[in-house]
């Protein structure tokens, strides 16, 4: 059947909705290229129609055409990105084709695809908000192209019937909608595993250069998350997750030492309390190393532990993995070999002079006491410097110009300068890479490391073994105390106003729920969840069956609801001639509502002769108790019955 | 179909029975390939109801009313209705007799047992009226005096369609005295074959012996409305009422004289197919002829009233 006007104009209206959610990232010839295409063919169908659908000439050239601009944009058809451009070309070659109610359809299904495809890109409130109203006219066009029940040949359907039967549609899938949210059975990574921008997130690396730490500071992205055995996660001061211990340093970047890798030797740690046991969820980092709090006491299967107490595997995690592990706060790390002591005191030649003159002076003024030394240098810190996600630019004495002029910075200056001022006044110290923190969540009984709760601090040999010195917490209290959150919330200068600031903030809290309650709802959310049920450690298959149980229930309600008029009125004799109709349905032969029983039964033995003689017995005992007597009396409606479950439609008609 | 009922036996007299199976078989053999027609018009023969056939001129409409004619054993009187057509062309008129001294009344051609009114939508809305009015009451009274018509009083009218130039369209309201409204169409291919070598049809007519008299008629309308209609046939028939009522192409649905014709019909489709009970099937078959001609359209659909009323019939679901 030919689309309409009336179906044509929302056709295209919910397919351009669906687009919107996408021009965001589309590139730019290709969301002109869509406009100028559904615009053009939307004039033609109104005012040319006698043209009909788009002819070959204009649509093979396109469809060839689409897949090449893609890879001339992107080298690939693969991906996130160029998979969505293709599907998005795609649909609009279909919508400018569509000419008949089938094509329409088949538009609409794909514009679904397409429209939960830019859920990939963003998740969040907004770009949710923006899917979910464009689902709304799709699902209305979608009816629009159904026929009213009460006009079967022809009339049109008005958009006001469609649009109420679409949205008492959607608000009937709510409760389904919910018992899938909450049962149906996570996957570690989400379905949706799209190579994206998402693999690039290798979160704190083995190396520190300058921004490194900014950019990491700004992603809220998880990087793992916690759960205690005992339930309760450690002081936020205590949490440091010990990445990567990084020794060397070129002026510019700091990395790793061959060294480093050495494994730890017998006696050099001695645990001076309880260890804490808990399990670490990692999300993919494609690196190599895990960041255990503060000491892990043991290395899981397929980690070394090194002798600087970091655990590194011997391939990238590229899978969400669970680690079971178990740590101490306090503890004697020993073990500084002479060779060791020179590579935690070692210094870029030529760098830096402001810096080594200071460190020199200390030493000198201190007598080689390292204590002091820390304790001026923490002192001069916390006097003098300044908290900021937005530096000044260094020079090439990035660390002189850092200590005597710009004074303004974040972890990254703080420990790379400390460890270099350390070193300089004679004392081994080293920088510590990983993450400080974590959002405690209460619900799910977990504890949540942000990226941006990335963090570098140090560790100084003090007292003959190594002590962790976070000078960042000198600068500003609170990045350790409460959290990076509330240490670089004084960056938002350019929202003064107060007003702008508390809506700001209410927004930020709306997009904070929406995050924690919807889209990081994961395996542990929700397991904790049912936890409240009574439900420990749900696995796989009990939650496939919650959910199947659950939705089996809703979708019983729902078709008795919609059933209900039906049965009141039905009685033995209808159900058993009904049950006679879905058997010979299921021969072939379905009954149409309308159709009487004599007619049906003529069309039955034109298919089934086999079993017509039998059938006609029985049709003319349901004819005579449904239509020969006023009201079908009961004993023979029984009978009738029995012998419609006796009957077997012999089978094959073939 | 009559071998499925075989269950429950048609309580009709045997030579009834005979003498209506033979009625209709007379009547096919003279209009061809009309099967559906004839049986709606000894439907409208047996509800007690007037005919109304609707069609082009030369279809067979009046071969219809003639074959009907020459197969019952009724008095018969065909009326032309033209323009200059007056009602006391048809009811007849009070004539002064000088010998008696008094207004004797002369019957017009109404007073017959079978009336063939052709072409009623050339007459003037007054002359219809008065047909429509006698076909009502079953009198007609003229000069204050009543007037009964001859039982049983059957009346077949034949129109041409509206679009016509020189009709006068029947008024709803009249419409709805005709209990069917049927047409004719052209004959299939085979059937026109047939009339086309065969006969003329006047010479087959002259031919015909009656095989049902005013009795056979008066005790099969009897039993056509003894036929059962069971509790799930008046579902179904309220199901198609209601429809009719609700529907958005339809400003004025069925009334419920409409349904009792509906059901009246339905019954004697019955009767004709030999049982004595009322299938919804039976319904269908009537449906159409009995309810479009009743429907006002609001104008909402594009459909004219028969392709609407065939289309309500497959909204309604058999139970």
């Amino acid at each position: 059947m030919r689309l309409n006007l009336h179906q044509f104009n929302l056709l295209n209206l919910a397919v351009l909705l669906v687009l919107t959610t996408h021009f965001g990232h589309l590139p730019l010839w290709m969301d002109a290229a869509g406009l100028a295409i559904v615009g053009a063919r939307w004039l033609q169908r109104r005012y040319r129609p006698q043209w009909g659908a788009t002819p070959v000439w204009i649509r093979l050239p396109l469809t060839l055409g689409l897949p090449v601009a893609v890879i001339a944009q992107y080298g690939t058809l693969l991906g996130l990105e160029p998979g969505s451009v293709l599907a998005i070309g795609m649909l609009i070659l279909k919508l400018s084709e569509s000419e008949k109610v089938r094509d329409a359809r088949a538009a609409l299904t794909f514009a679904g695809f397409v429209l939960m495809a830019a859920l990939l890109f963003e998740r969040n409130l907004i770009n949710a908000a923006h899917v979910a109203l464009a689902v709304v006219p799709l699902f209305v066009c979608m009816r629009a192209l159904e026929p009213r029940p009460t006009d079967a040949v022809g009339g049109g359907p008005d958009l006001w019937h469609s649009t109420r039967s679409t949205v008492l549609g959607l608000t009937a899938a709510i409760p389904l909608t919910l018992v899938v949210f909450v049962f149906m059975p996570r996957l570690a990574q989400p379905l949706w595993g799209a190579p994206s921008n998402e693999e690039a997130r290798t979160g704190v690396s083995d190396t520190m250069a300058p921004g490194q730490f900014a950019e990491l500071m700004v992603d809220d992205s998880p990087a793992f998350r916690v759960q205690f055995a005992s339930g309760q996660p450690p002081l936020p001061a205590q949490r440091y997750w010990r990445g990567l211990v990084l020794n060397r340093f070129d002026g510019l970047t700091w990395t790793r030492t061959e060294s480093a890798s050495a494994r730890l030797e017998d006696g050099d740690l001695k645990l001076l309390s309880a260890p804490i046991e808990y399990e670490l969820t990692l999300e993919p980092t494609q690196q190599r190393w895990l960041f255990p709090l503060d000491v892990p006491t043991r290395a899981p299967e397929r980690f070394a532990r090194n002798a600087d107490l970091t655990l590194v595997g011997f391939r990238p995690l590229s899978a969400v993995q669970r680690f079971s592990l178990s740590s101490v706060l306090e503890y004697r790390l020993e073990g500084l070999t002479p060779m060791r002591r020179q590579a935690a005191l070692n210094m870029p030649y030529g760098f830096n002079p402001r810096l080594q003159e200071l460190g020199a002076q200390w030493r000198q003024q201190y007598g080689g006491d390292a204590q002091r030394i820390v304790q001026a240098a923490l002192k001069l810190y916390h006097d003098e410097f300044s908290y900021t996600l937005t530096p000044p630019v260094l020079g090439r004495d990035g660390m002189d110009d850092f200590l005597f002029e710009t004074r303004a910075g974040y972890c990254e200056h703080f420990s790379s300068s400390f460890a270099n001022l350390m070193r300089a006044a004679g004392v081994p110290a080293r920088v510590v890479v990983g993450y400080q923190g974590g959002y405690w969540n209460a619900d799910g009984s977990y504890l949540l490391i942000r990226q941006s709760d990335a963090h570098a601090w140090n560790e100084v040999w003090l007292d003959g073994r190594w002590q962790r010195i976070d000078p960042t917490a000198a600068v500003r209290p609170e990045r350790v105390a409460l959290g990076s959150r509330a240490a670089n919330s004084g960056e938002t200068r350019w929202y003064r106003a107060q007003w702008l600031l508390d809506l700001r903030n209410r927004w930020d809290l709306a997009n904070q729920m929406w995050n924690e309650v919807i889209v990081q709802f994961d395996t542990l959310r929700q397991q904790g969840l049912l936890r409240n049920f009574g439900v420990e450690r749900a696995n796989w298959n009990q939650l496939a069956l919650a959910f199947g149980i659950a939705s089996s229930i809703l979708m019983l309600l729902g078709l008795y609801w919609a059933l209900r008029r039906e049965r009141q009125q039905s009685d033995t004799l209808d159900q058993a001639y009904h049950h006679l109709c879905r058997r010979l349905a299921a021969a072939g032969v379905a009954r149409a509502a309308q159709e009487g029983p004599i007619s049906y039964l003529r069309r039955v033995c034109q298919h089934l002769p086999q079993a017509a003689a039998e059938l006609e017995g029985l049709f003319a005992d349901y004819v005579r108790l449904r239509y020969a007597l006023p009201e079908p009396d009961a004993a023979g409606s029984r009978e009738f019955s029995r012998a419609v479950r006796r009957f077997k439609p012999a089978g094959n008609h073939s | 179909m009559t071998s499925t009922t075989s269950a429950t036996p048609a309580a009709l007299p045997a030579e009834l029975r005979t003498n209506l199976d033979r009625a209709v078989a007379q009547v096919n053999s003279v209009v061809l390939g009309k099967a559906a027609q004839v049986n709606l018009a000894f439907v409208s023969l047996l509800a007690a109801g007037h005919l109304l056939i609707e069609d082009l001129p030369g279809v067979g409409k009046t071969t219809l009313a003639h074959a009907l004619a020459a197969t019952l054993d009724l008095s018969f009187q065909r009326v032309q209705f033209t323009s200059d057509l007056l009602p006391s062309d048809i009811i007849g008129v009070s004539i002064f007799e000088r010998d008696q001294n008094r207004f004797e009344f002369h019957p017009g051609p109404l007073f017959a047992q079978l009336v063939l009114a052709d072409e009623i939508n050339r007459a003037t809305p007054k002359t219809q009226s008065a047909l429509l009015e006698a076909m009502a009451e079953q009198q007609v009274t003229v000069d204050g005096r009543s007037h009964a018509l001859p039982a049983p009083f059957f009346v077949v009218a034949t129109q041409n369609p509206l679009d016509l130039a020189g009709t006068y369209p029947l008024p709803d309201s009249q419409l709805d005295r005709f209990l069917l409204r049927i047409s004719l169409d052209y004959p299939s291919r085979e059937a026109e074959r047939e009339l086309l070598t065969s006969a003329n049809r006047q010479q087959i007519i002259a031919k015909l012996v009656p095989c049902m008299n005013a009795a056979d008629i008066q005790l099969l309308r009897e039993q056509a409305a003894a036929v059962v209609a069971s509790a799930a046939l008046i579902d179904y028939v309220q199901g198609l009422i209601a429809l009719t009522r609700a529907h958005a192409e339809i400003r004025i649905g069925l009334s419920p004289r409409a349904g009792l014709a509906l059901l009246m019909a339905a019954r004697s489709h019955a009767l004709i197919a030999g049982r004595n009970y009322c299938l919804p099937e039976d319904v269908q078959a009537v449906f159409v002829p009995v309810a479009a001609h009743r429907l006002t359209l609001s104008g909402a659909g594009t459909r004219d009233r028969v392709l609407l009323a065939k289309a309500l019939l497959n909204e309604v679901a058999v139970r």
